[in-house]
């Protein structure tokens, strides 16, 4: 097994993989508890949209992506902030309309490209040098904006009224949020896929909130299970030659369901359903 | 009269809150029609009326996140005729019970510290001082054993004690509660309102108080304002709790007892 260390394509997918895994958990952190899931979902698939649209004009197909997911969280955050229709049903219209849109551009493509296929299903072991660059250079922008107001985004995640009231720009920084998960959705395409990617914005998140009751423990413990399941995704996916997306995914899904089975949240409930 | 400790005198007569014929809400559904209405500093006042009738449309406007659409409203001197206004960080708020997320995965001080993040600003991180302030403000409301505690761990009236300490690290000049002995059972309704006068008391802050608890809070504030979409009436207690009063705003008999209860009933019509 440590034999595949030494290839390139390995060591790549593992950065990749641990970047993305790193980046996802955290912003995951803003998603679940600010309420965004499934905006997340209707982004992904946006952004595959454009990776479908950018293969169809000859553009660039990562640019494209960011542009549909960017469109996406944009018109979400408006239409949720207007209160016209509920979220759930704004979502899921834009979230199917994009998809049509995604199959449209694919049908209309001459020939068979199986490069578009690699951005729904996810291939980290054929990430290239220049993507991972990409990679890197929007995960530190994602990351870097998340340090820098990382207060603001707790607190408007905690209450964006009462972070309105207390003086904080609630607004500014909750279409920051909807920005960097659309960043962050552009960043995972490549290596999880767009049908996956959303769990592993929303898995590590969901998972460290069944083991504290603290926000600072909280995003550390997403950070770690977020990073160590996408590398461990990733080994297991060369190792047993599987693809990368499901194995990063389901990996994860199985430490949430122990995390829901060990969790001193389920444990005391348990106990004092025993003691009544 | 009993249960009117020695409360602070305000004769200061520097509206802090000025509302100048303000209405707030839409052209088609107007919320808060007309009010003028002026609001010293260093006064507990207590804004009470039916269902609807702009209890919250007040509060959401003194903490400057609705403009009038007719009229002025002046806040510390700033004209919030337009949105963004500046005063926020100088208003403790305690939000209505409900509206936040009580088992949000926070604990007690990371919650009282959110107090100073309006007053910090962007880019800069909170410190030793205002780790120190959210622990005094804490100590304020004698919660500062607990602020390792989960939020959601604590009953109903210790979370609102440390919303009460949240708004106070903000270290404001006006306190703004919405509704905050609602869903509490009697003997915390009490302990809450008790704790908000202590307040009053020894940080000279101006209390605005918006309830449905007549009874509770009669006799402690210095002002009512009562409000049914228009100010119906605003002054001292026993010049706003009157009868013909009550239940021209109520649309029922409200009856004061000589044990300076008021209770809702039909007392005359009864068939």
């Amino acid at each position: 097994m440590l034999e595949l260390l030494t290839y390139d394509f390995m060591q790549r997918s593992l950065l990749a993989a641990a970047m993305v895994g790193g980046l996802c958990s955290v912003v995951g952190v803003f998603v679940v508890l600010r309420g965004l899931a499934f905006v997340g979902a209707g982004t992904s698939h946006a952004a595959f949209a454009g990776v479908a649209l950018g293969y169809l004009m000859g553009w660039p197909p990562l640019l494209m992506a960011i542009l549909f997911g960017l469109a996406t969280v944009w018109i979400t955050g408006w239409v949720e902030e207007r209160g016209r229709m509920k979220l759930d049903v704004s979502i899921g219209i834009l979230y199917t309309a994009t998809m049509a849109l995604a199959i449209l551009f694919i049908g209309l493509m001459k020939t068979y490209n199986a490069e578009v296929y690699g951005y729904l299903f996810g291939s980290v072991l054929s990430v290239s040098s220049d993507e991972l660059r990409v990679i890197g250079g929007l995960a530190i922008l994602v990351l870097g904006l998340i340090l820098i107001f990382s207060k603001e985004l707790y607190f408007i995640a905690f209450d964006q009224e009462m972070a309105d009231a207390s003086g904080i720009p609630a607004r500014a920084i909750f279409f920051l949020l909807l920005t960097l998960v659309a960043l962050t959705v552009v960043v995972s395409l490549k290596t999880v896929g767009a049908i996956l990617v959303f769990a592993m914005i929303l898995i590590p998140a969901s998972t460290a909130y069944q083991l504290t009751h603290s926000l600072m423990t909280l995003t550390l413990y997403s950070v770690i299970i977020g990073t160590t399941t996408s590398v461990a995704g990733v080994m297991i996916s060369a190792f047993w030659d599987v693809p990368s997306g499901p194995a990063i995914v389901l990996l994860a899904t199985t430490v949430f369901f122990l995390s829901i089975l060990l969790s001193p949240k389920t444990l005391k409930r348990a106990a004092s359903a025993h003691a009544h | 009269m009993e249960g009117m400790p020695d409360s602070v005198p305000t004769d200061s007569h520097e509206p802090i809150i000025r509302f100048d014929h303000a209405s707030f809400g839409f052209s088609s559904v107007i919320a808060l029609k007309d009010i003028s209405l002026s609001i010293d500093a260093g006064e507990f006042v207590g804004v009470i009326g039916p269902n609807g009738s702009g209890k919250t449309t007040l509060c959401r406007a003194v903490l400057g996140l609705m403009a009038p659409i007719e009229g002025h409203l002046h806040i510390f001197d700033c004209a919030c005729d337009k949105l963004r206004c500046h005063h926020r960080a100088k208003i403790g708020y305690l939000p209505q019970k409900g509206v936040v997320d009580r088992n949000f995965p926070v604990t007690v001080l990371e919650t009282v510290m959110m107090g100073r993040y309006g007053a910090l600003g962007l880019f800069r991180r909170p410190g030793a001082n205002d780790r120190e302030i959210a622990m005094a403000a804490l100590a304020h409301v004698s919660m500062e054993g607990h602020k390792d505690t989960a939020l959601g761990h604590l009953s109903g009236g210790q979370q609102q004690r440390v919303f009460i300490a949240r708004a106070l690290a903000q270290q404001p000049k006006v306190l703004l509660l919405d509704e905050p002995t609602t869903g509490l059972d009697i003997t915390t309704q009490h302990n809450v309102i008790e704790l908000v006068q202590h307040l009053h008391e020894e940080l000279k802050l101006t209390v605005l108080l918006i309830t449905h608890d007549i009874n509770m809070i009669r006799s402690r504030v210095d002002r009512l304002v009562l409000l049914k979409t228009r100010l119906y009436a605003a002054g001292p207690p026993a010049d706003v709790l009157k009868p013909d009063i009550l239940s021209a705003v109520y649309g029922k008999d409200l009856v004061i007892t000589d044990k300076d209860l008021v209770i809702v009933e039909d007392y005359h019509h009864h068939h």
